[in-house]
């Protein structure tokens, strides 16, 4: 936190501009929210719990969806929280629907916001049938774009459009900019023919654009290098480009690149000892239900016994992976 | 007394008249042939050619009032030669035929080429004055009858004639026996107006004609003729019997004016209804045997006769039904016979019984099937009202998807769609009855409650107040499937605690038009008591069309053991799956949630159980609680799914306005209290900047004070002694 830029600005902008204020906020909030209970094991050990959370990023679980995009790190939270969660629906390799997706998000959201995932979906389909089945790691992918770098991506629709009208969106979102004088106005019948916008005139305006954001957006050089490698491209391509860029998805630091998507053998640790349990338990169970007495509760017996052991080997409850 | 000779002893019809000779007309009606139940057995399986032997020496009688009794008629045939049956027909066949044996009659050609003369001796027409026989004489044409004008009886049985010509000066004529000939039409008859009894059996008549003079006719055979109705019979009032026995009749009716008929055989026709009967006052004997009725109502009519006791309908398709005899026997008080059975009291006690029950049960199935016809009426109108609030609905979302969009999002055409067709096909056809009772049913009813044996069905969200009822004991602890239609699963959520208080055994739940959308949905089932079984129809439930539901469900709900989801056995494998797909998500909701999250997700009930969990996790972390969490698990569900839990819709968004004031007041005091917070430390920073220039000043001010000792000490002392 105290780091030299603290200096440039007043205390109160550079803790706003850091989110501590929303943190803080919330903390006091969730504090209101359950005042009897918190006040029984201590104030102060909710605020290190709470504190805690955000740092692991587990705060944002089932949390509602406007603290969820509060800001850039709950974002990233939210998503590696839905990569982890529901890693093994791509591991078992459904393809699913956007509306099932949708589902699967507000098991972790309840108020998720069907436009955002549909949204996403549009990414990975192009524009286009949007009942069509995505696999997880596509509509992973193009989620985090969409979902972290979302007001981003809306400037720089509302640029590619005027764009294509062959308006120059310098001159009216960035009157100032001097950049913009000496570029050349598109002409119209170019741009009916070919498909798309000029990738170099685009990457003027989404630099010019990054400069001044206020929200994240991603690093311009990864756009620049997106943009660098094609002549013209669609509003689409361009998003399918940033999604599929592991560059992006390494500088955001939420998931782990696209070849690793299966792994976390944590968790694969975790949900195999889930199974032998729920395996174990709904045996024990109907053995239970045939004979009661003497063998069931030495079944029982022999359950908690392998459970105890395999979680006394992991030690390791929290990763701190930030 | 007369006896017509035998000799259509192959047609039992023909016969039949005599069968049913009460004693009261024992004097008049027995005219026409053999019952077969008279033809010795023998001979009754032979046909035709044997059967025409057989002669039975059956007598006529006929006598009417107007007769005195000297005047009475008498016919006698072959009575003598019992013992050799035909005797006498081949006897008179061979002597009119040959002309061999003295020629008692002799066909003499005419002047006129065409039509033979008869004449007899006149020994013979002393012996029988007034009857003549010309059986088997293979004639073609009548012959011309000379100077027997008293004749009384004429039979032309088993010729070729095709026409009835040359006796209309038979003026005394009152029996003529064409049996067994080719006429084709009923013709030169209107002269022989005192005719009793006419025989045109077995020829090929096509209509009923020239009957118009016939005012006397007592018989009229018409059986096995090509006669396809029946008409011009009306005005015979005196006509007692009428066969029409093997003919082509569809239909009866046009039966007015037969005052006196007492026996009518219709038997081997066609006919599939019968009319009129009940405008026959004398009718006894009613023969329908072989022809084509299958409803009682097609022939009621007769239940209306009140002189009818004696009916068959043996070889119909009515006979065949199990409800046949009860049926005609409650409808037809008066039968003293049915299908040549004597009807015994203890029948018709019997039949009134049944007649009685079936009353009954068609009465009650009338109220059955009304009672069907209003939750019928009724559930259409729920889901009317149902499709036009989704619709509602799915507009409301269309618009809010730009902004909010977390309303339910469906279809709209698809779910009004599918609920329409399927409904509206039910419209099935009523009886008439049943209808107009039906219009005294005003079915505004919005919602329907149903209980049917086990089950319990719930149409319309109204229909959930049902539950704050207080039913029976015995009633709900039998009800263990829960079906509910047309109701907002987010409604139903919300009576989910008071159904597991009041059905207490409900294992199987089913959902239908119910707007499941999401996953999170199901959570809201596992704080029932148990489900064993989970139907959700794709009907107007999204959700079911997701890979995933199924697992989901288990997944949630494997504090249940689930056994079927929507009818398909819950299999180990299933049962792992589902933990394969969902297991990390009950983990990290479990372990990684921060506890001061944990309670506020987790119910009221919960939080004390967790309340003890958190002691010990404060102790162990880790081990004790999971160990902790195994043991209370079979009492209840796992903790670490209950994170996993569904708030209503509108609820969660009221919860969600609560938050939002809250957070504006901790926004204005966090700002606050930072605002302060920076004041202060901006203070603070001054105040540090200053001090050490402010530290040396003072210091400097001290040491230039204390510099001149001695002044310094006199001021000093002076000050000492002022505050004395």
């Amino acid at each position: 936190m105290l780091s030299p830029e603290r200096l440039a600005l007043p205390d109160y902008e550079y803790l706003a501009q850091r989110h501590v204020l929303t943190y803080m906020e919330d903390a006091v909030c969730q504090l209101l929210e359950n005042k009897e209970d918190i006040s029984q094991y201590g104030i102060a050990r909710f605020f290190t719990e709470y504190f805690n959370s955000v740092c692991q990023g587990t705060h944002i679980l089932f949390r509602e969806f406007s603290f969820i995009q509060a800001t850039p790190h709950n974002r990233a939270s939210f998503l590696r929280a839905f990569w982890r969660c529901f890693r093994t629906v791509g591991k078992n390799g459904d393809l699913l629907t956007m509306r099932e997706y949708h589902c699967l998000l507000q098991l972790l959201c309840p108020d998720f916001p069907l436009e955002l995932t549909q949204k996403a979906a549009r990414i990975v389909l192009m524009d286009d049938a949007m009942d069509c089945l995505m696999s997880f790691s596509d509509f992973l992918f193009a989620f985090q774009i969409q979902f972290y770098y979302s007001e981003f991506l809306e400037s720089v629709a509302a640029i590619y459009q005027d764009l294509l009208s062959g308006k120059n969106p310098n001159t009216v979102i960035v009157p100032t900019s001097s950049s913009g004088q000496h570029r050349q106005r598109p002409t119209l019948g170019e741009a009916s023919v070919l498909e798309g916008v000029e990738a170099s005139l685009f990457y003027q305006c989404l630099e010019n654009l990054c400069d001044r954001h206020k929200y994240s957006c991603p690093p311009p050089a990864l756009v620049k290098e997106v943009l660098s490698n094609v002549q013209r491209l669609t509003f689409y391509g361009f998003l399918v480009a940033l999604s599929k860029h592991h560059g992006i998805n390494q500088a955001l630091g939420a998931l782990p690149d696209k070849g690793d998507l299966m792994h976390d053998p944590a968790m694969d640790e975790a949900l195999e000892r889930l199974v032998v349990r729920s395996r174990l338990h709904r045996t024990s169970r109907q053995h239970r239900a045939k004979e009661p007495g003497a063998f069931g509760f030495q079944r029982r017996e022999k359950l908690e016994a392998l459970e105890r052991e395999p979680s006394a080997s992991a030690p390791t409850p929290y990763s701190y992976w930030w | 007394m007369v006896t017509p000779s035998g000799c259509s002893g192959d047609d039992p019809v023909r016969s039949l008249s005599l069968r049913g000779s009460g004693a009261s007309e024992a004097d008049a009606a027995g005219l026409l042939g053999r019952s077969p139940a008279m033809i010795p057995g023998k001979y009754r399986s032979v046909s035709g050619r044997a059967a025409s032997n057989v002669n039975c020496g059956l007598h006529l009688v006929i006598q009417t009032s107007s007769l005195p009794e000297k005047n009475k008629v008498e016919f006698k045939l072959s009575k003598e030669t019992p013992s050799f049956p035909g005797r006498l027909l081949q006897h008179d066949l061979e002597r009119n035929y040959s002309s061999r044996q003295g020629d008692h009659i002799n066909l003499v050609s005419s002047s006129m080429p065409s039509f033979p003369i008869l004449q007899r001796s006149s020994e013979e027409k002393i012996l029988y004055s007034d009857r003549l026989t010309l059986e088997r004489q293979k004639l073609t044409v009548c012959p011309v009858i000379d100077g027997e004008e008293h004749l009384r009886l004429l039979n032309f049985q088993h010729n070729f004639i095709t026409r009835i010509q040359n006796i209309s000066n038979l003026q005394r004529l009152i029996f003529l026996d064409l049996y067994d000939n080719q006429i084709e039409e009923i013709s030169g008859l209107s002269t022989l107006r005192s005719l009793r009894v006419l025989l045109l059996g077995k020829n090929r008549i096509k209509k009923i004609s020239n009957l118009e003079n016939l005012k006397n006719l007592d018989v009229l055979d018409l059986h096995g003729n090509q006669i396809t109705r029946i008409e011009n019979v009306n005005h015979l009032c005196d006509l007692r019997v009428l066969n029409l026995a093997r003919n082509l009749l569809s239909h009866v009716d046009n039966l007015n004016g037969l005052d006196s008929l007492t026996e009518l055989n219709l038997r081997h026709n066609q006919i599939t209804f019968v009319r009129d009967v009940d405008n026959l006052p004398c009718l006894q004997r009613l023969f329908l045997s072989f022809n084509n009725i299958s409803t009682f109502e097609s022939v009621c009519c007769l239940a209306d006769s009140a002189s009818l006791s004696d009916i068959t309908f043996d070889g119909n398709p009515i006979a065949q039904e199990s409800w046949y005899k009860h049926t005609v026997l409650q409808n037809m008080m008066q039968l003293r016979q049915l299908d040549m059975k004597r009807v015994t009291e203890e029948e018709r006690r019997m039949a009134s019984v049944v007649a009685k029950k079936e009353e009954e049960k068609k009465r009650e199935s009338q109220k059955q099937s009304l009672l069907k016809e209003k939750k019928r009426l009724t559930i259409n109108n729920v889901a009317r009202r149902w499709d036009l609030q989704q619709h509602r609905i799915s507009n409301i979302a269309a618009d809010q998807d730009g902004r909010d969009s977390d309303s339910p999002s469906q279809d709209p055409c698809q779910n009004d769609g599918s609920t329409v067709s399927a409904f509206q096909e039910e419209t099935g056809s009523l009886d008439s009855g049943l209808t107009s009772a039906l219009q005294g049913l005003s079915v505004t009813d919005t919602h329907l409650v149903e209980v049917d044996g086990d089950t319990l069905s719930l149409y319309g969200s109204g229909a959930l107040e049902c539950l704050d009822r207080n039913w029976s004991v015995q009633t709900a602890g039998m009800v263990t499937t829960v079906s509910f239609t047309f109701i907002e699963f987010d409604e139903i959520v919300q009576v989910l605690p008071k159904l597991k208080m009041k059905f207490p055994n409900s294992l199987h739940l089913k959902f239908k038009e119910t707007n499941l959308v999401m996953l999170q949905q199901f959570n809201a089932l596992a704080q029932l008591r148990r489900v064993h079984q989970l139907t959700v129809d794709p009907q107007g439930n999204p959700v079911v069309n997701f890979i995933l539901w199924k697992y989901y469900v288990l997944f949630r709900l494997s504090h249940f053991s689930m056994q079927k989801i929507n009818g398909t056995e819950v299999t180990q494998n299933d049962m792992i799956m589902a933990e394969r797909l969902f297991g990390i998500l009950a983990h990290v909701a479990s372990s990684e949630l921060p506890p001061y999250h944990l309670i506020s997700v987790l119910g009221d009930a919960r939080k004390k159980q967790f309340r003890c969990l958190l002691e010990t996790k404060g102790k162990k972390p880790g081990t004790v609680s999971e160990e902790n969490d195994d043991s209370k698990r079979p009492a209840g569900e796992n903790t670490n799914r209950a994170a996993l839990h569904y708030t209503a819709r509108d609820l969660y968004h009221e919860k969600l306005e609560e938050i939002k004031e809250k957070k504006k007041f901790c926004k204005m005091y966090i700002e606050d209290l930072v605002k302060e917070a920076t004041e202060i430390n901006m203070k603070n920073e001054a105040l540090q900047k200053l001090w050490p220039q402010m530290f040396i000043e003072l210091v400097r001010d001290a040491v230039i004070e204390v510099r001149n000792k001695s002044s310094y000490m006199k001021l000093c002392l002076r000050h000492i002694t002022d505050q004395k």
